[in-house]
């Protein structure tokens, strides 16, 4: 069913002119990387304070909120740009055990990033509140740091599985 | 083997590319206005540095492994350059630049220091370019 999907999209004019374009894949990859470099910067500084590694400057709430425009701009960057891999080679991404890794992944991160925010919308002092509240941000810092660097190593093995 | 140190060599410069890009981007009036320059770049820099060491030593463990290959790459010697120029471009910044910090530390940085950013972040992005064209021409 996919590898007939991956077929099909494999031989539509637009996959064809990007498959024969030698620049293409690489100048994709290169916005691509560049997003994450945002993205992944943004959200390890967040995750650095909620884990409380760093703690001078600005308040969660006003980094959360200066943070969050460019962290879903870089995903919508992340999402586009793969889009375009994926129709240059269908079957390099869709049938790749990395690839499925890394998408549920960005799905987990993505839903980390919206509980993080969408509590502090209704109080900016969310997770600082009580003893409780700090473990579960430190928990949650924690697991974003190590699916940030997960998504980075699952993009980079898409390559070689 | 090879797949494992290019991994950690994607996942440090990631950490590079968006520390120093924050940097540039409070240079050029593009993001964090309202703070000082000095707190954005004390904030940021020392991650830059530990990020950079890890990138650096697993890029040189990769060209060891091909080290000829590399030599002749014609991306590869355009990154080494960029880097090269992208190292100058930081130091005069730091030691010309930000000799009279204290007057725009909370403002907008003089045009010299704003076109310092402006070349940092295309230097950076052609080394990332470069860094990726190495894969597809070698």
């Amino acid at each position: 069913m996919i590898e007939r999907f991956c077929d099909w999209l494999s031989r539509t004019g637009i996959s064809i002119a990007f498959q024969s374009a030698n620049w293409f894949v690489p100048l994709v990859q290169t916005v691509h990387i560049i997003a994450i470099a945002i993205l992944l910067t943004s959200v390890y500084v967040m995750s650095f304070r909620l884990i409380g590694i760093t703690r001078a400057g600005q308040p969660l709430a006003v980094l959360a909120a200066k943070s969050t425009p460019w962290v879903w701009a870089t995903l919508c960057v992340l999402l586009s740009t793969g889009i375009l891999l994926t129709i240059t080679e269908p079957a390099r991404e869709l049938l790749n055990w990395a690839f499925r890794v890394k998408m549920l992944l960005v799905l987990a991160l993505a839903g980390i990033l919206l509980l993080v925010q969408i509590r502090m919308r209704k109080s900016p002092e969310y997770w600082t509140e009580s003893p409780s509240r700090r473990r579960a941000a430190r928990a949650i810092g924690i697991a974003a740091v190590i699916i940030g660097a997960s998504i980075v190593t699952a993009g980079r093995w898409i390559a070689y599985v | 083997m090879f797949p494992t140190i290019e991994t950690v060599h994607v996942f440090a410069l990631v950490l590079v590319v968006g520390t120093i890009m924050t940097v540039d981007l409070r240079l050029l009036g593009l993001a964090n206005k309202e703070r000082p320059f000095s707190q954005v770049a004390s904030e940021m820099l020392p991650w830059t540095w530990v990020a950079f060491s890890i990138a650096a030593l697993a890029g040189m463990l990769m060209f060891s492994s091909k080290a000829l290959t590399y030599y002749g790459n014609i991306p590869f010697r355009l990154k080494m350059v960029c880097l090269l120029l992208a190292g100058v471009n930081m130091a005069m910044f730091h030691w010309l630049g930000t000799r009279h910090l204290a007057a725009w530390d909370r403002g907008r940085p003089p045009l010299a220091a704003k076109f310092a950013g402006g070349a940092s972040l295309l230097l950076w992005t052609t080394i990332v370019a470069a860094g990726r064209w190495i894969g597809f021409t070698t």
